[in-house]
């Protein structure tokens, strides 16, 4: 009975050692993220900052595309989930504030 | 003075009626003497080698691929040098050209021209 008592502290310890241990993301997780940016800079009004954004989002994930410390990885796409809101937010707002003459890179003949 | 002036210029203009049975224009006893497929909702269907052009010529133009080596069996990762970043791109790129949504689970298994080209001419939304 007293064994009992003590087991839910004991399991609470070894629940927040547990949480610490986050495995780092799956590739499905990761390509879906990529992909993710790459269909929200679809919604720029811009033509150039939609430009910017793709380039960005290709070069950033090229480049941490060789990581191999999980920790690291980690980081890296909690940074990346963060740019996303980033970029959705901005589309927002660019949308709001967008010119009234489109870029001449928009307009297909 | 100007918007009169469009008023009488419009008022004057006659534009030809297209004579080509369109759904909405054709009466419904003309239905029988015209084509049997002018009701069909399927008339907009791609042809497959147009699919195949068009997907062709996004490969083609990816930066990082040589246009000489890409024929429509080619495989993005095994033939083309590619790794999974430049699938998902060629992807977003293909589902651009033909105003596609593709799920990510169907866009994970498209590795390939032949299984892209598949995928969109089975696709009924495909424009």
């Amino acid at each position: 009975m007293l064994l009992h008592a003590h087991t839910p502290s004991a399991s609470y310890f070894q629940e927040g050692k547990m949480a610490t241990a986050v495995p780092p993301p799956s590739r499905k997780e990761i390509l879906s993220l990529f992909r993710s940016f790459l269909r929200s800079t679809r919604t720029f009004s811009d033509y150039n900052i939609r430009e910017y954004t793709k380039r960005r989002a290709i070069d950033a994930f090229h480049h941490n595309k060789t990581l191999s410390n999980p920790s690291s990885v980690s980081a890296a796409f909690s940074d990346g989930k963060y740019q996303l809101h980033v970029a959705k937010r901005q589309a927002l707002v660019y949308s709001i504030y967008s010119p009234t003459v489109k870029s001449i890179m928009d307009i297909n003949y | 003075m100007a918007s009169a002036l469009r008023a009488a210029i419009l008022g004057h203009l006659r534009v030809p009626v297209l004579a080509n049975g369109s759904n909405l224009l054709t009466p419904l006893w003309i239905h029988r003497t015209t084509s049997v497929r002018s009701m069909s909702s399927h008339d907009d269907h791609l042809e497959k080698s147009q699919v195949i052009d068009r997907i062709l010529d996004i490969v083609k133009s990816f930066p990082k691929v040589d246009p000489s080596k890409v024929t429509s069996e080619v495989h993005f990762q095994k033939d083309l040098g590619l790794d999974s970043l430049d699938n998902v791109e060629i992807i977003m790129a293909i589902e651009e050209e033909f105003k596609l949504e593709i799920p990510d689970k169907e866009a994970d298994k498209i590795d390939s021209c032949a299984l892209a080209i598949e995928y969109v001419y089975n696709h009924p939304l495909a424009s």
